[in-house]
């Protein structure tokens, strides 16, 4: 019971002392420039704001800053510097899973979402394992071609 | 002022709980739709009071904090509730929306709460100062209308374990994922020896609460499935009488026909 909230973002310990009821994506990209994270829809909608938080998919924008307290947030930019990231990096470039970017962030998270629990999804699998992430150039096909891919690829890694 | 506060174990978060101007919060998925800079939080999520998930003779006992990704995983959780919770949302809603969230937000259209409701859970409530249960059922009043003491909390939700393995659920949306339900309906029928033990329904999203009319529902409980094929008919009718969908955004002739098919193939499942 406290008004100081420490977390670790990308590895490191914060102590914020802000206002608690604050989105995390605000904090994220306002205060920490951390804009790889990105506001689409702020209802928890879209999944463009996706963040690893203990090791689960979260929408940013659905989480106060009160509700980060103990917890360890990853974003893109922190899960950018990992060798799963630069798997699915490599097999989302080899289909050109990715058009306008946007979803993108949100997109590779969820992935690694997945793929931590699931190291080898079916179709089916990767379609709900993606199911919150709204993409609306590449009509999804290209993005699950990725994610089977850098499963193969990328066996071993998660 | 202070805008938040972030209770560390359930004693803790009672007497937080007596200063009403805090709002709980569990999850945040709903909370955080309007998310309001200006609202103070009582935040739960670290209570471990309100994490278990645990049985005793009668009940599967789901501390409210619970997500239903951790419902989803936990072999103790009956079958009808695992299914409602993997159509919540998609996953990321999945990890931190809560079922003591889902149910304390009061709408008709809380999915888990649904189950709550054709199971007859209880609710376990509890204030610095005091503890009750209360039968889901009552715990909701009106639309967005709770029957919780601005001091107490919803602690923990005790469902029945026994009798929930012949289910039939169907949530109807207007889309795969991410979809809120235009009409959610669920039934539970206990056949034992050719007499129905139990027969419960529940149809969300309908009203302004969850409707469960076991007076209604009653009507088959004691009897062969001979019988109750010929009661069938009537017990279609009573129900339909009994339904009178608010209105929203889906037409009210829709959603009740809707209600009247998925209770006819919950019937027909069950072999009446």
């Amino acid at each position: 019971m406290a008004n100081e909230i420490r977390f670790k973002l990308n590895g490191s310990e914060i102590v914020y002392t802000g206002n608690p009821s604050m989105r995390l994506v605000e904090y994220l990209r306002g205060e920490k420039q951390l804009t790889g994270t990105k506001i689409g829809c702020k209802q928890g909608e879209c999944g463009a704001c996706s963040v690893i938080m203990d090791s689960e998919l979260v929408n940013s924008c659905l989480v106060a800053m009160g509700r980060v307290n103990g917890a360890e947030v990853t974003t893109i930019e922190g899960y950018s510097k990992t060798e799963k990231f630069a798997a699915l990096d490599k097999a989302f470039e080899s289909v050109s899973a990715v058009q306008c970017g946007f979803c993108i962030p949100g997109m590779v998270l969820a992935s690694e979402s997945l793929l931590a629990s699931n190291p080898h999804p079916t179709e089916e699998e990767i379609r709900e394992g993606i199911s919150g992430n709204l993409c609306r150039c590449t009509g999804y096909n290209s993005i699950v071609k990725a994610i089977e891919i850098a499963a193969e690829e990328g066996s071993g890694l998660w | 002022m202070v805008k938040g506060i972030i209770a560390k174990s359930l004693r803790d978060a009672l007497e937080l709980r007596k200063d009403s101007t805090f709002v709980p919060y569990i999850g945040g998925t709903d909370l955080m739709v309007e998310a309001d800079e200006n609202k103070s939080y009582l935040f739960l999520h670290q209570v471990p009071e309100m994490k278990n998930i645990a049985e005793d003779e009668e009940f599967i006992r789901f501390g409210a904090a619970c997500t239903f990704t951790e419902i989803i995983k936990n072999p103790l959780s009956p079958m009808i509730l695992k299914q409602a919770c993997r159509q919540i949302g998609a996953p990321a809603v999945r990890n931190m929306g809560s079922i003591g969230g889902n149910i304390g937000n009061g709408s008709a259209k809380a999915d888990s709460a649904l189950i709550c409701m054709v199971t007859d859970s209880k609710l376990r409530l509890a204030s610095a100062d005091s503890e009750r249960i209360v039968p889901i059922k009552d715990f909701y009043l009106g639309r967005k209308k709770l029957n919780l003491n601005p001091d107490e909390l919803i602690i923990e939700i005790l469902m029945p374990k026994h009798g929930l393995e012949n289910y039939y659920h169907e949530k109807v949306g207007a889309r795969k994922a991410l979809a809120i339900s235009r009409v959610s309906f669920a039934g539970i029928m206990d056949i034992k020896n050719g007499v129905i033990q139990n027969n419960a329904t529940a149809f969300g999203a309908v009203s302004d609460v969850i409707i469960r009319l076991d007076t209604i529902d009653n009507m088959l409980i004691g009897k062969t499935i001979e019988e109750a094929k010929k009661l069938r008919g009537d017990y279609i009718q009573a129900i339909g009488d009994a339904i009178v969908p608010t209105r929203g955004r889906v037409g009210i002739e829709y959603r009740k026909d809707v209600c009247i098919n998925l209770l006819k193939s919950f019937l027909e499942v069950s072999g009446i």
